[in-house]
């Protein structure tokens, strides 16, 4: 017989369980005489749906498998206070009579109290449904009733979708079932048609009726409700536990857990502000360990702003005003500035980053086209009287301009969109008028405000320019003196990135061909592994990446002045804070500070228009050593600063 | 009349098991949440998200419909497509619990479409657009699986607003579409009181799943929006943008929603996929990097452990698993490969020792797999990324949407729609529909599915 063979797959707890309710009792009565199998057949439909007619039902196939809620909990109950239960949304209302024949509203039944709701049908058939429903909630109110404190604080409401048969008579007789004396279990019918479809959309509750008009089909969902009537958790049969949701209740009324010392909670320290997050050092070796850093630990500091006074080391420039400067930061940050809102400058030029991407050879932009050049480190910038790696704009309000419309960065179609963009969002038409004298949004005053942030960004004091301008003979450590020595001799470095008398920028502005581009161009790159794991390299099988896009040629400067001569010439870049910039080059190719000083060593790449300077250098292995240390004491001494004040704005996305 | 045929796991659906569920066979749409209902009988639809490519069509992105009930007049056909504006990098869909509703995420824009398919199941529409979700969740970036849970939607992030790498976290959503709270994945200066089984605790995520009984959650882990949206050959050759790939699986507690264990699982594991016994403690992940099954499982001793169980194909020439799907009965892993266009079968019956009992070539690229809950139907789609997509190959073997039989033994094809010579674009993941779910029945002439006739 099927439903005794499906009883036998019940759990024995289940069982128990059922032997000893209420509910079941009444129904012994009426089945003493019975066998043991009508006696459970009886009881269990004393208990799914106590007032259908005994048997006049078959249980349902499929559904041999109890729902966990019948059972005893599988696993720990979490410990109560120890995570969170944001609000969801607000518990909506609705006129409801209840088993009594008293109206109300929902929200009158909620009574600031700690509400656990159901929507139910007392004709329920499936007991992974409604049965379950009322059963946990039985359970539960057993356990708050050792918990007096908790227990005062606490009702339940079950709801009845199913007006034609569940009268406030048949409900009552229902609610006896359950019910347990001294706790507040209202079962409650809406009194209105409309109500029922509003709460019931309302609670996201679907209902099918089965066309014979004898069941429903329907999501089971067990709503946990705040004091404020807020729904807290929702639970379907797979979730729906007393444990649990004693749990969440209790966590509800639990004092606050300190963040200092929960575990839980523990709030991300304060982030080192150099460096990508996301730590890839020695990531080729065997024993790389992450070093990863909160996303969430992304916060400005309002005291401390970039120095506006010339540090040690760098000639003096004209101040920006504070408010183009916030503005500029601002602008920097949003990611609206790109046509499809996904990109804005600091996604290249990112602070913690050297105001670069350490995590990228070549950028790429919008929809992810590519970029042929590795994106310019920003620190200094304003002092550069060409910018580009081709040296082809000459004045930063204007360059902004060039990745704000390039199709493969930032993609706008046009200055007048970006500008109508602008005037749309929030407040910028504000802050424009509070940073120019003009107050209007145009293509100059867009331009000045990214320019004088971006002229914001001075950095220098560093171990270098204590030691040489400052003449703190114990700011430079010898290996980086003796670095020096080579930085100006034997290496032949400061031919270019020069150094002056007063100040040093490290570079001479000008465009010179080490053979780089002219080593991309001719396809001359050969790449043998990739890295694939940490510490795990594959060399690849040829031909097992099929390119789908021809590699992007770069002439450098030539592009600009179609002088054959200037091919593969890129501008010299200052090394202030360079050993924050990785990776180097024009095109990203050389991974550290180690692999471009063999670069230099080799003498650069041989074609016709190599720099004449460039040749063999015959620097020790020691001598390379004291080279990068002299590059690693040009880092000035105020980048956690200026890290710091950049995540003064906020990252403007869609809102 | 035409029978419905839909199944819940534990979701009260009293319809569904008695009236519903007649005749029952196990069935499904196997990589479902637990919580979701089922169909179990005969799909009447694939829904299709769908990349917009330049100089395609309309070029947007688009919810394409195929109807795949063989005793439909239009089966194997294309009978709706709803274009939702913009390129938005189309990736991964789900439905609500309730399955009302069908959420698609852009990986690019980080938009959600949140499309009502139960009005009309053969004619989706679009119902809500979020298109706030980086600024809801305070940065996370490139929503991408979208998992049922009680009332609401889990989402996982890809990418970040600070640096698009891959450090990222999970938003948690009504299914009304209302921001509720962002779960950021574990990182060395903020474990969130999980411990690290090794070295690694990168930050990075993917793909989530649920084992409700055990209370477990299971989440991968991909790369960020700089590795995502480039060029794939450019950055096979940026080694820099190589090392950015995640290699850890993170064993949270769902109910909390607290990381618990972070495992080292070199080389990007992708989609994570549950076992469904009920004794069987473990899911499986793939790495696409090193082209391995790692079976993620409790032990007997109740801890939960990371095994690198068997290797897929040949890891140098790149094979890149993408796509997983589980039998119903726990007995056989669908694995596609990309790169060669290779539909793999594994046996795994035993979980530790996954042996490849089948494979066939679909199309020039291979990426996600659907199949029944009977297991006798396989739907495959060849979309991975609008820029690591190959772009070359024989005329309806490059984008394509195709229905298989399975029989035991082999594929046997049913129906293909090449998406590009349609001028739909690229299909990327494809979820079921039925009419049965909602109780209403396919329009005339369209004859009773086959699998609830009984």
């Amino acid at each position: 017989m099927r439903v005794a063979s499906l009883w036998s797959a019940y759990p024995t707890t289940a069982l128990a369980w059922i032997l000893n309710t209420s509910a079941k009792l009444i129904a012994l009565k009426h089945a003493r005489s019975l066998g043991l199998t009508e006696r459970l057949r009886a009881l269990c439909w004393a208990g799914l749906a106590i007032t259908a007619s005994v048997g006049a039902h078959e249980l349902p196939k499929g559904s041999a498998e109890l729902a966990p809620g019948y059972r005893e909990l599988n696993f720990s109950a979490p410990i109560p206070g120890t995570y969170m239960l944001p609000a969801l949304h607000p518990a909506a209302d609705a006129e409801v009579i209840d088993d009594r024949g008293t109206r109300s509203s929902l929200h009158d039944l909620f009574a600031n109290h700690l509400v656990i709701l159901s929507f139910i049908y007392t004709h329920c058939a499936d007991p992974n449904g409604c049965p379950l429903a009322s059963f946990v909630m039985s359970q539960l109110a057993t356990k708050l009733a050792a918990d007096p404190g908790l227990h005062d604080r606490v009702r339940f409401i079950s709801v009845s979708f199913d007006p034609a048969r569940d009268t406030p008579a048949t409900l009552e007789h229902y609610a006896a079932s359950f019910r347990k004396p001294g706790f507040e279990w209202y079962f409650v019918l809406p009194t209105s048609g409309d109500g029922l479809t509003t709460v019931l959309r309302a609670y996201g509750q679907q209902i099918v009726r089965d066309p014979s008009g004898e069941a429903y089909a329907h999501q089971l969902r067990v709503f946990l409700i705040d004091e404020h009537k807020q729904i807290r958790n929702e639970y379907s049969a797979s979730f729906l536990h007393a444990d649990t949701v004693l749990a969440d209740l209790r966590t509800l009324t639990g004092s606050i857990p300190d963040p200092d010392t929960h575990p839980a909670f523990r709030g991300a320290p304060n982030p080192l502000l150099a460096g990508s997050g996301d730590y890839k050092g020695g990531y080729l070796s065997g024993d790389y360990t992450t070093r990863s850093r909160s996303l969430a630990a992304r916060h400005g500091h309002g005291a401390e702003t970039p120095p506006t006074g010339a540090p040690l080391g760098l000639p003096s420039s004209a101040p920006s005003s504070a408010k183009a400067i916030a503005l500029g930061r601002r602008l920097f940050f949003d990611r609206r500035l790109s046509h499809n809102n996904t990109l804005a400058c600091a996604s290249c030029h990112i602070p913690e980053q050297g105001f670069t991407s350490n995590e990228l050879a070549l950028p790429i932009g919008i929809e992810g086209r590519s970029v042929r050049r590795n994106a310019p480190a920003l620190y200094n910038v304003g002092f550069a009287p060409r910018l580009f790696h081709d040296g082809r704009e000459t004045r930063l309000e204007q360059q902004v301009w060039s990745p704000l419309l390039a199709a493969n960065e930032m993609g706008n179609p046009a200055v007048g969109y970006v500008l109508d963009k602008l005037r749309a969002l929030d407040d910028y038409a504000n802050e424009f008028r509070q940073a120019f004298t003009s107050g209007a949004i145009t293509m100059e005053t867009l331009g000045a405000a990214l320019a004088a942030y971006e002229r914001s960004l001075v950095s220098a004091n560093s171990a270098f320019d204590r030691w040489y301008f400052g003449h703190d003979a114990t700011a430079l450590s010898t290996a980086a003196r003796a670095g020096f020595e080579l930085f100006r001799g034997k290496g032949g470095c400061g031919a270019c990135h020069e150094i002056g008398t007063t100040s040093a920028l490290f570079t001479d502005y000008a465009f010179h061909n080490t053979g780089i581009g002219f080593r991309r161009s001719m396809g001359l790159s050969a790449q043998s592994s990739i890295p694939v794991g940490p510490g795990t390299q594959l060399a690849l099988v040829s031909g097992a990446v099929a390119p789908t896009e021809a590699p992007l040629n770069d002439l450098g400067r030539y592009e600009i002045t179609q002088d054959p001569r200037d091919r593969w010439a890129y501008k010299t870049p200052s090394l202030r804070n360079v050993a924050l910039t990785a990776p180097y080059m024009h095109d990203g190719s050389l991974p550290d500070l180690s692999a471009v000083v063999d670069f230099y060593n080799a003498g650069g790449i041989a074609n016709e228009g190599r720099d004449p300077r460039l040749k063999p250098l015959h620097l020790s292995a020691e001598e390379e050593l004291q080279l990068v240390e002299f590059l690693k004491a040009l880092t000035g001494d105020n980048v956690e600063a200026l890290t710091r004040d950049a995540y003064l704005a906020p990252i403007g996305d869609r809102r | 009349m035409r029978l419905p045929s839909v199944r819940t796991g534990f979701m009260a659906i009293t319809l569904a098991v008695s009236i519903f569920g007649a005749g029952l066979g196990r069935a499904d749409e196997t990589c479902m949440s637990p919580y979701m209902a089922k169909i179990v009988g005969q799909e009447d639809f694939m829904y299709v998200w769908t990349l917009g490519v330049a100089g395609v069509g309309d070029e947007q992105d688009k919810l394409v419909t195929i109807d795949v009930n063989s005793r439909s007049k239009t089966y194997g056909k294309v009978i709706n497509s709803l274009s939702v504006g913009g390129r938005n990098e189309a990736h991964h869909s789900g439905y609500t619990d309730d399955r009302q509703f069908l959420w698609a995420g852009g990986l690019d824009t980080s938009t959600i479409f949140i499309f009502d398919v139960h009005t009309d199941p053969a004619k989706p529409t679009l119902a809500k657009t979020i298109d706030n979700f980086v600024a809801d969740t305070k940065g996370v970036v490139g929503p991408h699986t979208f998992y049922a849970l009680p009332g609401r939607m889990l989402i996982t992030g890809l990418s970040n607003n600070q640096d698009h790498g891959g450090r990222t976290g999970m938003a948690e959503y009504t299914n009304g579409g209302e921001y509720i709270t962002t779960h950021w994945m574990p990182t060395d200066d903020n474990l969130q009181g999980a411990t690290k089984s090794g070295k690694l605790a990168d930050g990075y995520g993917y793909d989530i799943r649920a084992q409700p009984r055990l209370n477990v959650m299971v989440s991968s882990s991909f790369t960020g929006w700089n590795n995502y949206m480039m060029n794939l050959g450019k950055m096979m050759g940026d080694a820099e943008a190589m090392k950015r790939f995640g290699n850890t699986v993170v064993v949270w507690d769902l109910h909390t929603r607290q990381p618990k264990k972070i495992f080292d699982v070199p080389g990007a594991p992708l989609e994570v996929r549950c076992a469904w016994g009920a004794n069987h403690d473990y899911c499986f992940t793939t790495t696409a990097l090193t082209s391995k099954i790692w079976l993620i499982y409790r032990d007997q001793a109740g801890v939960w452990q990371a095994q690198a169980v068997a290797d897929i194909g040949d890891a140098k020439k790149i094979p890149l698993p993408v796509d997983i799907s589980i039998s119903a009965d726990d007995t056989r892993l669908w694995v596609d490969t990309w790169n060669d266009g290779l539909a793999r079968l594994f046996d795994i019956s035993n979980p530790h020792a996954p042996k490849q009992i089948y494979s066939k070539k679909i199309g020039e690229q291979l990426n996600m797999v659907s199949q029944s809950w009977d297991g006798k139907r396989v739907y495959f789609t060849s979309s991975l990324l609008a820029n690591w997509d190959k772009t070359t190959g024989p005329e309806g073997d490059l984008q394509y949407l195709k229905g298989y039989q399975w029989n035991g033994n082999k594929l046997t094809p049913s129906f293909s729609v090449n998406f590009v010579g349609q001028k739909l674009g690229r299909p990327h993941q494809m979820t079921a529909g039925a009419y049965a779910l909602y109780a209403k029945n396919a329009p005339a002439p369209t004859a009773p599915a086959l699998a609830t006739v009984k």
